[in-house]
């Protein structure tokens, strides 16, 4: 019995001695050295492979990307990509301490939100001077994806794909309510959601869950005036005033009949197939959703419910692990290899997601093939994106539970959001901490 | 023969010390320190990370001890269950019913299944408003959803539900080989001395299962505070962090949080517990039993 226990025990400690066993060489000695110049026309050295790793296990990646990386290899004799395709929570879990060895990739893809973890430790290369040579400046991207990749001052990533938050909606449901606009303010959005009331639908399905109660909250929370946090990520604010209003209104979805209560997980795209609501605020990668095949259906820009125009987007951007006694010659190869990828990403939309690169985007063809994609592109103008700061996603998680608290009753929204705010100060706080040196 | 009983246990043995011993005193190392994936230099802080387990409005002593609250809950509520229904069921099955192996392979079957797998089928079947459940109580005149994942007390209804549905099983046949043990000459001196059904399951099969009984209740102990996926997937922790689980709240802050030196002393502060309780239960138990043969 005793050994069972000690084996119970161990288990959690088995992972914390992996690392610890392939993490001993230490990190933090690498110095983050700007890769060697390029020149034009991209990478001119000896020949070089270089390894690349993202999270694109779903969708069209999986079979996109093979072909986008054979190709660049065939147009480039000196570099060869070697493309590793492995869960994202694998690529959380093993990447700092590959880098810390060496073992790590020359290029991946990572979340806006992990950038600043990632960067505050050292780990990324500083590119300033590499994205410069590749002719990359903020306006080659929508407004503040660019800056998402910067930290403490220097420049760390180059934007890859956006994906923002949108109104989908169920016509079939909103015309049987005589609606046949598509709402874009306050007003006619409440005045939507009354009349599906009156024909006996609950409009929009406000769920307590990160996909997409959270999105939803952020987005009204900015539509509001407010932010999630103070400038230098010291202190959280998405308690303030324009967060109360926002949860307030979306809790008001209930007790107004505008959505059931307890929705679960997802219940809110599921019953907009079902064709038992007409609204769902979800995120573009829904538009590659085949359950609305055969659903009457089209999405829109989220209404501007607040006082002004604003919406949650995410981001991925491409980086270059500073790996221990990393070779210049490869992040110079992997530079030109990003550059490419940015250049020929139009087929990226099939995957659910707006390629950042605003020429690309802005290729009329883009729209032609991808008709969906329009209302989101259209966002872009005035999308916020999460924010970047070591170990952000563990003081976001509370955002999720003050909605949770908040939607199933067991506390107001301004109670629940101040219990959030307190604990992720806290987190704030120990973070510094944690990430601080 | 000494020496060829170690050679015969050599291969075992080290991967034992590799895979359990070694980590756990590597995690014991870990606690103490300050150790992070991203730190270049890893300290010794003490009992730093134990002592803020027990400050009482320290964040990490307030999400620790509501895990813990939603495991002992778990435990508390599952384990009797686990025990009761196996039995009996177990005690059906041992009395000559037709089709015996048929059903004892169906109570069985839900055990060799993933938790992914129970996480998106319950997942299913447990929707609020378009759950399988729910839909079957309203043409049984229930005239509203229950959110059998999304609040309290459903959630905790659900989630010990889907637990003894799927792990019954391997009580029930633990049980039940237990009771194929016991000789069936007492039975029948039971019957003779007039005894009933109830009576000789009571005073013959009870106590003739008192060493499978000691072994299933600390395995389920055990299994019942090791939850995590059944939350995980079905209720994500929620509603707030009512159904986080220990294990869940650990996994995250040591895997997720780069958190490691801070989840592995609370590793340790919940094998103490389980331990101690484990200790506490063989005690009982075997008191019970001494009682009973004075």
């Amino acid at each position: 019995m005793k050994k069972r226990w000690i084996r119970g025990a161990a288990l959690g400690v088995v992972a914390a001695v992996t690392v610890a066993l392939t993490g001993c060489s230490g990190g933090g000695d690498q110095t983050s050295t700007d890769g060697a110049s390029l020149g034009e026309g991209g990478y001119s050295g000896p020949k070089v492979e270089i390894t690349f790793w993202n999270g694109w296990t779903g969708g069209n990646a999986p079979k996109l990307v093979p072909q986008m990386v054979d190709k660049f290899n065939s147009e480039h004799d000196n570099i060869t990509v070697k493309n590793v395709v492995q869960e994202w929570s694998d690529i959380a879990s093993k990447l700092p301490l590959a880098i810390q060895s060496g073992n790590g990739p020359d290029v991946a893809v990572l979340h806006g939100d992990d950038l600043g973890t990632y960067a505050a430790q050292n780990l990324l290369t500083k590119a300033d001077n590499l994205i410069s040579t590749l002719g990359y400046s903020a306006k080659d991207f929508p407004p503040g994806v660019f800056d998402k990749g910067n930290y403490d001052g220097a420049q760390y990533a180059v934007p890859w794909s956006v994906t923002p938050l949108g109104l989908y909606i169920n016509t079939d449901v909103a015309a049987k309510a005589g609606i046949t606009d598509v709402p874009t303010d306050k007003q006619g959005y409440e005045a939507a959601l009354e009349a599906l009331k009156t024909s006996g639908v609950q409009g929009e399905w406000v769920d307590s869950f990160v996909f997409t109660g959270t999105f939803e909250f952020e987005s009204l929370l900015w539509q509001f005036g407010g932010e999630l946090y103070n400038e230098d990520v010291t202190k959280a604010t998405f308690n303030s005033e324009a967060g109360v209003q926002a949860l307030t209104w979306m809790a008001d979805h209930i007790s107004k009949g505008w959505s059931p209560a307890d929705v679960s997980q997802d219940g809110d795209i599921n019953a907009l197939i079902a064709g038992n609501t007409a609204y769902n605020w979800n995120g573009v990668w829904q538009t590659t959703n085949t359950a609305f095949d055969g659903v009457q259906w089209k999405a829109a820009a989220v209404p501007q419910i607040g006082t002004q125009k604003a919406v949650w987007s995410s981001s991925t951007h491409w980086v270059f692990p500073a790996n221990k006694g990393q070779n210049t010659d490869k992040t110079t190869a992997a530079a030109t290899f990003v550059k490419w990828m940015n250049d020929n990403a139009a087929e990226w939309a099939s995957t659910g997601e707006l390629p950042a690169a605003n020429t690309v985007r802005d290729d009329p063809s883009l729209v032609a093939n991808y008709p969906n994609l329009k209302p989101f592109i259209g966002e872009l103008d005035y999308a916020h994106y999460e924010t970047v700061a070591p170990g952000i996603n563990e003081a976001n998680a509370l955002i999720t539970t003050a909605l949770s608290n908040a939607l199933t009753g067991k506390m107001s929204p301004k109670e629940a959001l101040d219990d959030a705010a307190k604990q992720a100060d806290q987190i704030l706080e120990q973070n510094q901490a944690k990430y601080g040196g | 023969m000494t020496v060829r009983a170690y050679l015969f246990l050599a291969p075992f043995l080290a991967i034992f010390a590799t895979f359990v011993i070694a980590p756990a005193v590597f995690g014991l190392g870990i606690s103490v320190t300050n150790w992070s994936p991203f730190r270049a230099r890893t300290a010794f802080v003490g009992l730093k990370n134990y002592i803020a387990l027990f400050t009482p409005g320290s964040l990490q002593a307030t999400q620790f001890w509501t895990a813990m609250r939603a495991t002992g809950l778990f435990v508390v509520i599952s384990v009797p269950l686990l025990l009761v229904i196996p039995l009996a069921v177990a005690a059906l099955l041992n009395s000559r019913v037709r089709a015996a192996t048929f059903f004892r392979t169906i109570f069985f079957a839900p055990y060799v299944l993933g938790v992914a797998v129970i996480g998106l089928v319950w997942g299913y079947i447990l929707d609020t408003q378009q759950g399988i459940l729910n839909h079957i109580l309203r043409l049984f005149g229930l005239d509203r959803d229950i959110p059998w994942t999304v609040n309290t007390p459903w959630v905790w209804v659900s989630l010990v539900g889907v637990t003894v549905w799927w792990t019954m099983g391997l009580n029930t046949v633990i049980f039940l080989a237990g009771m194929k043990g016991i000789s069936a000459e007492l039975y029948e001196a039971a019957a003779i001395d007039g005894a009933g059904t109830w009576r000789s399951f009571r005073q013959v099969t009870v106590p003739g299962l008192r060493s499978v009984t000691l072994f299933v209740t600390t395995t389920t102990i055990l299994a019942s505070s090791n939850m995590f996926g059944q939350s995980y997937l079905l209720t994500q922790g929620g509603p707030g962090d009512e159904t986080r689980t220990a294990i869940m709240y650990i996994a995250d802050q040591g895997l997720s949080q780069n958190n490691m030196p801070g989840a592995t002393a609370m590793s340790y502060v919940l094998f103490l517990i389980l331990a101690i309780i484990s200790v506490v239960n063989f005690r009982l138990q075997r008191d019970r039993g001494e009682e009973s043969k004075s």
